[in-house]
Order: C-alpha cells, then sequence, then structure tokens
C-alpha cells in the first residue's frame, strides 16, 4: 500500500503475490566481545533459533575487570518469526488458536459430506442454500472468539449525559473478520451493503482514532466537557458533534445530544419555545430517517424499508419535511444564533450537502459512509463502491493507510489476491487460514482462485499453502502443536507430509508427551510414524539406565532388529561368573524380553539357562537335594535342546562350577553336583548324553570355526573327569 | 522478538541442536564438550548437564547422530580427526558422556560428516581434505562403535578423467531427509577446493542393486563447474513434485529443482530457479525450515537471511536479522 | 477470565481459561462451610515459570474463582496430592526434576503456613511419575520410572525418606495409591500392578500383569485408585481406553470395566489414554445397598480424546463431558461428591456440579 513502512513490528509475510525489501530485524546478543562466528538451527514450526560465538580475546582475562559476563562466550537466542503486533497477547491468541479448532473442524466436515452429497444427487440449489447457512455459522463462532458481542442496549436508567458508553475496546481483528463476514459470508447483508458498513463503522470507529481525528474521538472529547458545560448549546464542540454523529449515522447519539439543549429545560421552555420547538422537529426528523435494511436493533433509530421502491416513496417524503423545515419561518424567531445556524447545518446534512459532510467528517471512511447515508443511498455493486471510496480518499487523504483500510480497499476493488495479503500482512497466518473458507464462498472466481493447484507451490493451492503456514505457526508452541494436524488433515497434498515431519520433531522422554504424540498418531494411522517415534523412546530409555521401560517401547515398535540385539548382549553372560545384582538385572532383562512373542532368536534358551542357573544357585544357599535334582533337569533339558548354541556347551557344563554368586568355598559345585554324597544325580543315560556332547566338542575343536570358550584351560578335563565319575557311580546304583 | 535461552562458555566454537530442539551440543577451542538440556517438558530453561574434555584439539563441528541410534554426536577437530561421543548410563542411573569411536586423521582431514538413516542402517558419510568421500555404515543399532566402510569415492562425476590430487579447505554434505521405503538414500555433496572438477555440488544416490553409490546430477551450469561450493542444503519434501535443494558458491546462494524419476541413463533432471545474492563474502550454513518453504542463511557479512518464494516461484529475501550487541 | 455456565440436564457446567497450563488440580475442602479451594499446578509457558495455587470458590457463584494463596514452585509439578483432613490440610506435590514439596496450610483460610521438601539427588533419578499421602498426612509414598520405591515419613519440621525398593530402572512405576496404613499399590508398564505390605519387605507381595495381547498399543497404568471401604480391590485406568479392577482375592482374573480387548464385549467410552481413575462416591450411599460386594463401585475416568465418564460395572457408560481436547486430570469433591473439578488441556478448568 502507498506509504506503507515496514516497521519491525509487522509480521512476517509469507507468499504474497508482489515481491517487496526484505523487512530488517536487530538481533541482540549484548556480548562485549564482537562476534566470531554465528550458526543457525529452526526449533519447532517457525522458530529460529541463532547462537553467537564471541571471539577469543586474549587481553580479557588479564584486564581482570571481574565482570561475570568475561566468562561468557556466546548466547543462544530465539526468534518467532510470527511476532505481530502487540494488540493481542499470547495467551489470548492461544484461545483464539484453541477456539477456532471447532467451528473449522465442523466446517470441514460439512464440506467433506456436501461434496459427496452433490456428487450424487443434483439438487445443487438447495446445497447452495445451505452451504451459505454453514459459512454464516463458522463466521459467527468465529467471530464470537474474537470478543465479546455488542452489548445489549440497557433501558434501565441511564445518565441523561452519557452519550458514549464506555465499552471494552474492540480489536482490529475483530474489525477485519466483521468486514470478511459482511462481504463474503453473510448473504444477507449482500444487498444492504451500505446499511451493513454504517453499522461496521459505529463499532470499531474509534479505532481508527490511533491514527488521528475521527468522529469518535471528537464525541470522546465532547463528553468529557458535557458533564462541566452549562448551556451546552453556547458551545460550537456540540454542534460540532452533533452534526458528525449524524453525518456517520449515529442517530440514537445524536438524538439524545439534542435533547441535551438547554431549550428543554423546565425554566427555559417559556422563552425558548419556538427555539425548542425547531429543536424537537429535527430530532423527530432524525429519529424518522428511512433507511433501506431489514431490521434494525431495539432501540436504534430511523425507519426500515425492504424494498426499494418503499424506500424512495418515504425518503422522498422524508427529504420534503426536511426542506419544508428549512423553508419555515420559524427560523426568523428564533435568536438563539449558535442554535438556529447548528440545526441549519444538521438540515443540510440530511439534505446531503456535499460540503457539509465533508466539513463534519474527518476519516475518508467516515465521508465515506456519510455519503452513502445522505448522498447515494442506492449504492450497489462493488464497482461503484469502489469509486466512491477513492473520491473519498481523495477529498480526504491519510499520510498512511490503517490496516482495515487496506482490507477494505482490497474487498472493494475485487481483487482477492489483495485481500489475501492484506489479511496475511496486517492479521497474520490465523486470519488467512480460516478468512479463505469466507472467501472461497464468496464468490465463484476467489474459489477458482484459491483451490488451483499451483506448479510454483509444489503442486498446492493457496487455500492450502496458507493452512499450512498456519499449521506452522501452531507447531512453534509446545501448547499448540497438537491442533495443528486438524488444519494438516484438511491439506490433501501435503499436509500428512508435514505432520509427520512434526510428529518425527516430538521431545520422547517423558511418557505423558510421548503418549500424546502416540493417540495423534493412531488418530491419523500414522503406524510407521508411531513405532519410529517409540523405536526412538525405546533407545532413549534402554541407553539412560531405564531398562525396562527400553524394552517397553522397543516391544510396542516391535523393533525386532534392535531387541533381538538386546537379546544377544545377554548371551554374553552365559557362562560369565556375575554378582548377585547383576544377575538380578540380567533375569529381569529375560522376563521383560520374555513377556513378548517367541520371536526373539535364541529367548528360549535363555529361558531354560535362566532356570538351570537358579537352582544352582540354590544350590549354593543350601537348599540341597531338590534344587540340585532340578538344576540336573535344566542342564539335561538345554544340552538336549537342539537350539542351545554348541559355543555354550562347555561353558554350561563348566557353569556349575562358577555358578553366580561365587564364592571360592562354593566352587567345584559341579563335581558337588555329579558327585553328590547321597546319590548320583545323573543317570547313566543323562550321563552319556553329557559325555557325547563333550567328545562332539573335542571333534569340532579341530575345526577352523570353532571358537573358544573363554574358560580354563583344563576346564574340558575336569568335566570329564567328574562325568567318567558319575558314570561310575551311577552304573553302581543302577 | 529474540528470547534468550542459553549463555555459552567462553571459547565456544560451534554449536548444534538435537532433533527436538531440546539438547545443545556445543564444541570449544580447547576441545571441551559442553551439553546443555531441557530437562523438564515444554521448558524453554537449559541447564549444562555436562562438561567433557573430548579432545586435545579444537572441536569445530558438532553433529547429532539420529536419535533412533542414541544421544550422540560426532566432533570434527581441527587436526582433522572425527569422534563420536555418546551418553550412556554408567553406574546406576548416572549418565556420563563416553568416546565410542575416534576415527584418526592421518594426512587427510574430515571436512564434514553427515549421518543418512535408510528403514535399515544407519550410514555415515565423510567429506575428506584430500576429495575424497567415504561412507560407514552401522553394524550394530545398539553399539555406536561397530562401523563398516561401505564405499570410498571421489566427488567427480567421470571417474576416469579424474586426475591430481585435491586440496580442499571445506566440504559440505547434505543428505536427503525423506526416510522412505520407495526411496533410496542419497545425499548432495560439493566441495571448496584447488581442483574444479571436485568442487561442483553433486547428488549421489545409492544403488541398492550393485550396493554402489552413483552421480546422479551436478548442480552447476556448464560455466560454473568449477566455482567453490560453501555450502549445500536439501529441503525437507512434503509432497512436492520435485526436491528443492540450495547451493552456495562464491556467485550467490543458488536454488535447483530436482526432478524426482532418472531418465535411461540414470540421470536426474535439473533446473536451477534462483540465484540470490545478499550475503557479502562466504555464505557459512543454510537451513531448511520444517516445511521446506523457508531457507534461513548466515554468513561473513553476520546477517541471517530469510528467504521465500512467492506466489509466482519468484524467491526472494524475506527478511534479514541483523545482529547488534 | 471467560466462562460459560450452562445447563444440561441437572449438571451445571463452569468453564473457566487460565492463561496457564494446568499440570494438575485437586479440591482442598477445610474446615469452613462458606468457601472451598481448588489447589492448581499451574505451568506459564511464556515465562516458564511453575507454581501452584490456592483457589477460593465461591458455593453460590463458582466461577468467580479468586487466588487465595500461591507458591513458585522450582519445576514443573507431575502430581499433587492432598490430604483428606479438614484440621490438617496438607498439599504434596511431585516435580519432574524430582524433587518432592509438602505444603502446610491453614484450615481455615487456606493460606500458606509453611513448606517442607526434598530435593536430593539421590531420592529420584529423573522425574516422579507418582505420590500419595496416606490418610493421615503422615506418610506419602512416591514412585517413579527410574524404579525406585520410596517411603517419606512427613514430620513437623522434617522429612525423611526410605527406600523401599530400587529395580535400577528395570521396571519403571507411574502410579501409587495407599490402600491401608501399612499397604499401597503401584502400577507401571504393560498395564502392571504390584501390591506392597511395610510388613513384609524385599518386594511386592502381589504382582499382577495384564497381557491383553494386542498388538503395538501401548499399555502403561496411569492412575489408580482403591475405595477405602475395599482395599482388597485397586481400579487402574490407563492406555487405549483401559479401566480395570484387580481383586486380590481373585488375582488370575482382573474386571475389565472399558478398553478394546478383543474377545471382551465391554462398552469403551473412550479409545485413548485414561489419565485418571476415581471411585465415584456420588449418590453411592443410597445405592451402595444394592450393589453387591462382588461388584465394583461406580467409577469415573477421564481420557485424552476429551471424556468424562462414570462406569458402572455391566452398565452403559454415562459420558458428563466430551470436550474437543484431552482432560487432563478431574477430582471429586470428598465432602461434597457432586462437584467436579476438571483440567482441559486448553489452559482451562471446569467445575461440575451435579445436581
Amino acid at each position: 500500500m502507498p506509504g506503507r513502512m515496514s516497521d519491525p513490528s509487522d509480521s512476517l509475510v509469507p507468499f504474497s503475490p508482489d515481491v517487496r525489501d526484505p523487512v530488517v530485524y536487530s538481533l541482540h546478543h549484548d556480548l562485549k566481545a564482537p562476534i566470531s562466528r554465528l550458526s543457525i538451527s529452526w526449533s519447532k514450526g517457525n522458530c529460529l533459533r541463532v547462537s553467537f560465538f564471541g571471539k577469543k580475546s586474549s587481553n580479557s582475562s588479564a584486564e581482570g575487570s571481574g565482570n561475570s559476563n568475561d566468562q561468557i562466550g556466546g548466547k543462544v537466542v530465539e526468534v518467532k518469526l510470527s511476532s505481530e503486533d502487540g494488540e493481542i497477547d499470547e495467551a489470548q491468541k492461544r484461545r483464539i488458536a484453541y477456539g477456532s479448532v471447532s467451528p473449522f473442524a465442523l466446517l470441514q466436515s460439512r464440506k467433506n459430506s456436501m461434496s459427496l452429497l452433490s456428487k450424487m444427487s443434483m439438487g445443487s440449489s438447495t446445497y447452495h442454500v445451505e452451504w451459505w447457512e454453514h459459512v454464516m455459522e463458522y463466521s459467527k463462532d468465529i467471530n464470537l472468539l474474537l470478543g465479546s458481542p455488542k452489548p445489549l442496549p440497557s433501558p434501565v436508567i441511564e445518565d441523561p449525559k452519557t452519550v458514549l458508553k464506555a465499552m471494552e475496546k474492540p480489536t482490529c481483528l475483530k474489525a477485519a473478520w466483521e468486514l470478511m463476514e459482511i462481504f463474503y459470508a453473510d448473504k444477507q447483508s449482500q444487498a444492504w451493503l451500505p446499511e451493513s458498513l454504517v453499522d461496521w463503522l459505529a463499532d470499531y470507529d474509534n479505532l481508527l482514532s490511533e491514527t488521528g481525528t475521527t468522529v469518535y474521538s471528537k464525541l470522546v472529547d465532547l463528553q468529557k466537557e458535557l458533564v462541566t458545560l452549562q448551556a451546552v448549546e453556547d458551545n460550537p464542540k456540540y454542534w460540532e458533534g452533533i452534526s458528525s454523529a449524524l453525518a456517520v449515522g449515529w442517530l440514537e447519539i445524536v438524538v439524545k445530544l439534542l435533547r441535551l439543549h438547554g431549550s428543554y429545560q423546565l425554566d427555559q421552555l417559556g422563552n425558548r419555545e419556538t427555539e425548542n420547538g425547531l429543536v424537537e422537529a429535527v430530532a423527530v426528523l432524525i429519529s424518522k430517517m428511512p433507511r433501506i435494511r431489514t431490521e434494525l436493533a431495539v432501540g436504534r433509530l430511523g425507519e426500515c424499508y425492504k424494498t426499494k421502491p418503499d424506500f424512495v416513496k418515504a425518503w422522498e417524503k422524508w427529504r420534503g419535511q426536511i426542506t419544508k423545515l428549512e423553508c419555515s419561518a420559524f427560523w426568523v424567531q428564533c435568536d438563539h444564533r449558535q442554535t438556529r445556524e447548528g440545526l441549519k447545518n444538521v438540515l443540510q446534512i440530511m439534505l446531503g450537502n456535499t460540503n457539509s459532510l465533508n466539513t463534519v467528517t474527518s476519516h475518508w471512511i467516515e465521508l465515506y459512509i456519510s455519503h452513502f447515508l445522505y448522498v447515494r443511498p442506492f449504492t450497489m455493486g462493488l464497482e461503484s463502491m469502489y469509486s466512491l471510496a477513492q473520491k473519498c480518499m481523495q477529498l480526504k487523504p491519510t499520510s498512511s493507510t490503517h490496516r482495515l483500510m487496506g482490507l477494505l480497499l482490497g474487498i472493494l476493488g475485487e481483487n482477492t489476491e489483495v485481500v489475501l495479503a492484506e489479511c496475511s500482512r496486517s492479521f497474520g497466518p490465523w486470519m488467512v487460514a480460516h478468512a479463505v473458507e469466507l472467501l472461497t464462498a464468496g464468490s465463484k472466481q476467489a474459489e477458482i482462485l484459491l483451490h488451483e493447484e499451483r506448479y510454483n507451490l509444489g503442486g498446492i493451492s493457496i487455500e492450502e499453502l496458507h493452512r499450512l503456514v498456519y499449521a506452522q505457526i501452531l507447531s512453534s508452541h509446545a501448547l499448540t502443536w497438537q491442533i495443528a494436524p486438524i488444519y494438516l488433515t484438511s491439506c490433501t497434498k501435503q499436509g500428512m507430509g508435514l505432520l509427520e515431519i512434526l510428529l518425527y520433531k516430538q521431545p520422547i522422554q517423558h511418557n505423558h508427551l510421548l503418549l500424546k504424540s502416540l493417540e495423534i498418531c493412531r488418530l491419523y494411522e500414522l503406524d510407521s510414524i508411531s513405532s519410529n517415534i517409540m523405536k526412538i523412546a525405546g533407545i532413549h530409555h534402554w541407553k539412560h539406565g531405564k531398562k525396562g521401560s527400553g524394552i517397553f517401547w522397543l516391544q510396542q515398535a516391535q523393533d525386532e532388529v534392535r531387541l533381538n540385539r538386546i537379546a544377544q548382549q545377554l548371551f554374553d553372560f552365559v557362562g560369565k561368573s556375575i554378582s548377585d545384582e547383576s544377575f538380578k538385572q540380567w533375569e529381569g532383562l529375560i522376563e521383560l524380553l520374555g513377556s513378548e512373542a517367541r520371536t526373539v532368536g535364541g529367548l528360549e534358551f535363555l529361558h531354560k539357562y535362566r532356570d538351570f542357573k537358579k537352582s544352582l544357585q540354590q544350590v549354593q544357599d543350601g537348599h540341597i537335594t531338590d534344587a540340585a535334582r532340578q538344576a540336573v533337569e535344566s542342564l539335561i533339558l538345554l544340552m538336549k535342546n537342539p537350539s542351545t548354541p554348541q559355543r555354550f556347551w562347555l561353558p554350561l557344563l563348566h557353569d556349575s562350577r562358577t555358578g553366580p554368586g561365587i564364592e571360592a568355598e562354593k566352587r567345584g559345585s559341579l563335581v558337588k553336583l555329579l558327585n553328590w554324597s547321597e546319590h548320583p544325580l545323573l543317570n547313566i543315560s543323562q550321563t552319556n548324553l553329557l559325555l557325547n556332547k563333550l567328545q562332539e566338542l573335542s571333534m569340532a575343536k579341530l575345526h577352523p570355526d570353532f571358537i573358544e570358550a573363554d574358560l580354563p584351560p583344563h576346564a574340558l578335563n575336569s568335566v570329564r573327569l567328574a562325568l567318567a565319575t558319575n558314570l561310575g557311580r551311577a552304573f553302581l546304583e543302577e | 522478538m529474540e528470547k534468550p535461552l542459553v549463555m555459552l562458555d567462553k571459547g565456544t566454537n560451534c554449536s548444534s541442536w538435537n532433533y527436538c530442539g531440546q539438547r545443545l551440543a556445543t564444541g570449544l577451542l580447547d576441545g571441551t564438550l559442553v551439553i546443555f538440556d531441557s530437562l523438564e517438558p515444554d521448558s524453554s530453561t537449559f541447564t549444562c548437564t555436562s562438561r567433557t574434555k573430548a579432545h586435545g584439539a579444537s572441536i569445530t563441528k558438532v553433529i547429532w547422530v539420529p536419535p533412533e541410534y542414541g544421544d550422540a554426536v560426532a566432533c570434527i577437530c581441527a587436526d582433522g580427526t572425527l569422534l563420536l561421543w555418546e551418553e550412556v548410563e554408567e553406574g546406576p542411573q548416572l549418565l556420563k558422556w563416553k568416546l565410542c569411536k575416534l576415527f584418526e586423521s592421518n594426512a587427510t582431514q574430515v571436512l564434514d560428516v553427515q549421518f543418512g538413516i535408510s528403514l535399515t542402517s544407519l550410514k555415515m558419510v565423510v567429506a575428506y581434505s584430500d576429495g575424497h568421500v567415504k561412507v560407514y555404515e552401522l553394524l550394530d543399532p545398539l553399539l555406536l562403535n561397530k562401523w563398516q566402510l561401505q564405499a570410498e569415492f571421489q566427488n567427480v562425476i567421470d571417474s576416469v578423467a579424474m586426475c591430481g590430487k585435491a586440496s580442499c579447505l571445506s566440504a559440505s554434505i547434505s543428505w536427503n531427509p525423506q526416510i522412505s521405503e520407495s526411496h533410496h538414500s542419497s545425499f548432495v555433496l560439493g566441495f571448496n577446493s584447488d581442483l574444479p572438477q571436485f568442487n561442483s555440488s553433486k547428488v549421489w544416490e545409492f544403488d541398492e542393486a550393485h550396493q554402489r553409490w552413483l552421480p546422479v546430477a551436478e548442480l552447476a551450469l556448464p560455466g560454473d563447474k568449477g566455482d567453490q561450493v560453501y555450502a549445500v542444503a536439501w529441503a525437507p519434501n512434503i509432497g512436492r513434485p520435485y526436491e528443492v535443494i540450495a547451493v552456495a558458491t562464491c556467485k550467490g546462494i543458488a536454488l535447483w529443482h530436482l526432478g524426482l524419476n532418472a531418465d535411461t541413463e540414470g540421470r536426474l533432471s535439473v533446473e536451477k530457479v534462483a540465484l540470490l545474492s545478499g550475503h557479502e563474502g562466504e555464505v557459512w550454513q543454510m537451513e531448511w525450515d520444517m516445511s521446506g518453504m523457508t531457507l534461513a542463511t548466515t554468513g561473513s557479512d553476520g546477517v541471517v537471511r530469510l528467504w521465500q518464494s512467492n506466489l509466482n516461484g519468484v524467491w526472494h529475501e524475506q527478511a534479514a536479522l541483523v545482529s547488534t550487541s | 477470565m471467560a466462562m460459560v455456565a450452562e445447563g444440561v440436564g441437572t449438571l451445571q457446567i463452569h468453564r473457566i481459561s487460565q492463561p496457564k497450563y494446568i499440570d494438575a488440580l485437586r479440591w482442598l475442602s477445610p474446615l469452613s462451610a462458606f468457601e472451598r479451594f481448588a489447589v492448581l499446578a499451574l505451568h506459564d509457558s511464556d515465562s516458564d515459570v511453575s507454581s501452584i495455587e490456592i483457589q477460593a470458590l465461591n458455593r453460590s457463584n463458582p466461577s468467580n474463582l479468586h487466588l487465595q494463596s500461591s507458591w513458585a514452585s522450582p519445576a514443573r509439578i507431575s502430581t499433587l496430592r492432598v490430604s483428606q483432613i479438614p484440621q490438617k490440610p496438607l498439599v504434596a506435590a511431585s516435580t519432574y526434576m524430582g524433587s518432592l514439596h509438602f505444603l502446610f496450610t491453614d484450615p481455615v483460610d487456606a493460606s500458606l503456613e509453611s513448606e517442607l521438601s526434598l530435593a536430593e539427588k539421590s531420592f529420584h533419578a529423573g522425574p516422579i511419575s507418582g505420590i500419595d499421602l496416606q490418610g493421615t498426612g503422615s506418610e506419602c509414598v512416591s514412585v517413579g520410572e527410574d524404579g525406585r520405591v520410596n517411603l517419606v515419613t512427613i514430620g513437623d519440621s522434617k522429612l525423611n525418606y526410605r527406600r523401599v525398593f530400587d529395580s535400577h530402572g528395570l521396571v519403571s512405576y507411574t502410579a501409587a495409591k495407599w490402600a491401608s496404613p501399612a499397604e499401597f499399590a503401584t502400577g507401571g508398564l504393560g498395564f502392571s500392578l504390584q501390591y506392597w505390605d511395610q510388613r513384609k519387605p524385599g518386594g511386592a507381595v502381589s504382582q499382577f500383569k495384564g497381557n491383553w495381547g494386542r498388538g503395538n498399543m501401548s499399555e502403561i497404568v496411569h492412575s489408580i485408585d482403591i475405595h477405602p471401604s475395599r482395599k482388597h480391590i485397586l481400579l487402574a485406568g490407563g492406555s487405549s481406553g483401559t479401566v480395570f479392577a484387580w481383586d486380590l482375592r481373585w488375582q488370575k482374573q482382573p474386571v475389565l470395566l472399558s478398553g478394546i480387548v478383543p474377545g471382551e464385549t465391554v462398552v469403551s467410552p473412550s479409545e485413548s489414554e485414561v489419565w485418571e481413575v476415581q471411585f465415584d462416591c456420588y449418590m453411592q450411599s443410597a445405592t451402595i445397598g444394592n450393589i453387591s460386594s462382588g461388584q465394583i463401585l461406580p467409577v469415573m475416568m477421564c481420557s485424552e480424546d476429551g471424556i468424562l465418564a462414570v462406569i458402572k460395572q455391566g452398565e452403559q457408560p454415562m459420558e458428563i463431558l466430551a470436550e474437543p481436547c484431552a482432560i487432563n486430570s478431574f477430582d471429586i469433591d470428598k465432602q461434597n461428591p457432586s462437584d467436579l473439578l476438571c483440567s482441559l488441556e486448553w489452559e482451562s478448568i471446569v467445575i461440575l456440579s451435579r445436581q
């Protein structure tokens, strides 16, 4: 827009149709030393993290200023690129983001079912009517989020001197949304656009006061003085206020002000009868002003006419009455000059005298509105509205364009791209992503423009692009990223791609955050992402001492590769002497791995080995015979089982010598097992089995691939000896 | 607009954020590795959790290993060595950073290293100062010390025409960020060297059938092939019908579109769509945002610049972040 | 504060939006008959500050909250408990940094009187995931993903703790609940439950592992409740909409109250994480006579998919709230069981009263 400066409080505008000069921001690093280098990294969404590294100054320590800042060699800052104007604080912005989810989702689901229906049936006209209603409902829901609705006029006791009610200040965002609603969503208002704009300005004129004088700001000044003024009619500001308010159609305020006229006071009534009669006549005429609109809210003045002929008739009649009053002889009898002139000016406004209108209005839009009300009440069509706006702007040029005016001109100019760019630049990605729904509902041409897939955008439409941009903004904050999927899933081309990246970047250390991510994966059936996230969590916990959680998440991820590797690591314990504590850990891990299906390689062996090891331990703890028998059973099972790797045969047999929790005097418990004092624990066939295994092992030793167990050299012989002894005893026994 | 996150130690030389932005690894001139963590959920408060002397020489670059393989970083040191450090449990619930692998430097130095994950394995590409590239593969997903050299080649299209020994100042590698079954592993690599044919950025793709790496595209116009490359960055692709790669040379930042499907000779189509100038002097680093729509760059002018394409596909500088004290 | 009051049948709902994330919340019912208090554990994401606030609720206009007292927490709060004795209102809060804090409040106006903290490195490694205060408020059990189970004795000016068990990370605990002055229950991954008896040291006296074989659906217990009159029944809520009761007397078979389990025909009000479960004592006195001792008492649960519901064994679940965002926690006012507090993901709380 002409005269617009790139001020740093502006939002970063992505994807406007034109190319502009870059916005320059400054980043404060607060480092004493000059910067030697910087490094950048994108964080979530559109947060950029910048690291500054200071130059290493060799003399800084020599100076020894003692400043703690000297020890700082650099700084990392986070830059949020969507920081918009300060009109709405962060918490409020999040509240708007949360609140818009349901209306948006509802509209999308309606759109989907509509398109399904329209494919099946031909009833396109009924379809259209309904669709307008849905869009309007959506627009109303969103509007409600942006600020409380206008308070209803309270007929209760009011201070007669309060012409302007103190209200919570509306936001430009709400004003902008209502503009969009008037022009695109509200089918009812299409025929009454000028009157809708009159109402709109009545609500938001005070927003324009930030940049200059407005009717609103004049009235605020007047209000302050009213309380102290005695004879208001003597003050020119009083008449100015009346004329200005009348020009923009704030009839209630005008009438209220008129009735503050001194001639109404009981003690004055007698000698100012004519004067009072004129004031009252004008007030009555004003309150009967014909309006071309469907309805007026309770307490609003004017008379509504729904059809043009009716309105024209009433308008002519009303103008006739004004002219009649203007020519009336009573004016001569009115000796209060200010009243006479003030009222005459009011009549000129009502008659649509353009010079008067120009004088009493401040901002071009106020002049514009006054033209609608008093000069060209039948202005129809955006084209003529646009040319009128340009005329008014020429008459009342402004040094800078208010963002609301920028938007309005875009709308009147019927340029969808400009409207979008204005929305984006001035009101940010939230506005664009949500207003696109109104725009597409507004016109076929806009719908085509916004839904057309563009190669330059990577094959997506402008609508999708703006949703992606908004979703990325949502992703920047830990509390809003979870609603980004709602918008991403409405993006048919690239939404899921971005959602996958978004989910991948979520932290996994804390279970409840992890589960919230997994829930989103579940909802959108992103199984591979969900197992990848669980895999990351599994490895994190496994390597950080939470072995239980680690195995749990790897099992959830069905990561057979890593689970297998873990099982392989457990094999390393076989035949090793380990402390009670690590045996417990080892046993616990087997337990954890074992709860899953039998797919993990060699687990069966580990389980049997665990049983054997446990029995052995009990033998050492003194639970003699039963445990010993148990141990032998387990040993035989292990040795018989083909799944037991050959490399473990000797360690297993030897194991009993170096069982868990070894102590020197307990060594040689294999010998104890084999040379059991009461009777041999192994029968002949069992002993033979073990001897055969030993023989097999001796043969295998000659093979080049043989893996030598990490055991003392005499291990084989001592086991063989023990077995031989046992064989002898078993013979005797049987 | 900016929010301070971390104060860095004196002598900090480089930094790197992990995949979720919760951990920051920094390398110091004296060879110390310093880690900052945000320990609570959704917190922006960072505390230093480890200071470990990683090496005798200064650390010039830190790169995080993908999270599927634990919390580990690769450090490139000024003497050309490459180290892998990993955070593991030591003793009951006590975490410690430990060296798990050291790749010694001989005559050649390591210039850049980047990790790429495929569905089955972790690959590490290392670029050396003699213009050689080595690709290693991790053998055991639980142990970061078992690497196997999978391939070694030079960054040239036609290996027959290769001549002489290059001396490279810097190298830049960027993996195709996409992991999927339909995609082969691929990365782009460019050198800043004294031998022109090594410099230009080439896209290398892994040929599963023959277990070898092939150059499938060259990102330089005929007249620019000798241009020294400062940095390369492969954009995330969330659904575009083409890939986007940024290449920074002495002539500026070029943006390339790379076709998705190979022609009969196995080459991918390339198109240079923009040449962006802004940074005076060398470009240090280029980073794409998560959607691949905004490119952030830094350079020797000390300015962070953000680049975007408009609705008509025209790339332009969107914003500049100028640092002031 | 934006608030909406709507009448849904015989339910009064007040929504109060907070500009902060609610990590946990509890009722605090002091001696005063006119006022009630809500204890909120809050996290301000803009300033990254955590705190506990005690807000007074007006009985006649519940949406009118006003801040009674607040305490700045050194870390984000993971669990919050309040002792149920009106004479000695005590708030216990555990943090993600592994510290445990006790706030003593005035029995009349709920102002903060004193604070005791346990922040030793050896207490828990990493976050504390579950705590529970014993009925008398003299002991607190704490568990963590580090696999430690600790018992804290709360003195007037001093805290002592002893380690009941340490799995060294082999088992991670996610929830804890007292059953009697000597016994308590814990829960963890894989829908596991453990029952502990202080008089029998060395490990849990009973263990349960819910294995419903549902592929790669996460199975974590998030919350446990035990009814004071039936300490042998452990109620647990967790992943995939699962709520089940485990009767120590019939250990093999848990009673599934909600959840998607192949082969079971239970109507599940939710399919996602059940963050909290509590026995619903509302209307119970009237109907308790009709519930046989073998039946599970009515249960209230809240879930990630925004459901607050009451489940009665063998009946259709009764939905109380269905929100577009997660309901992260709730609390039933023990003195006035018709009244409920819930915290929503979208930085707001809901006060409900059933009439």
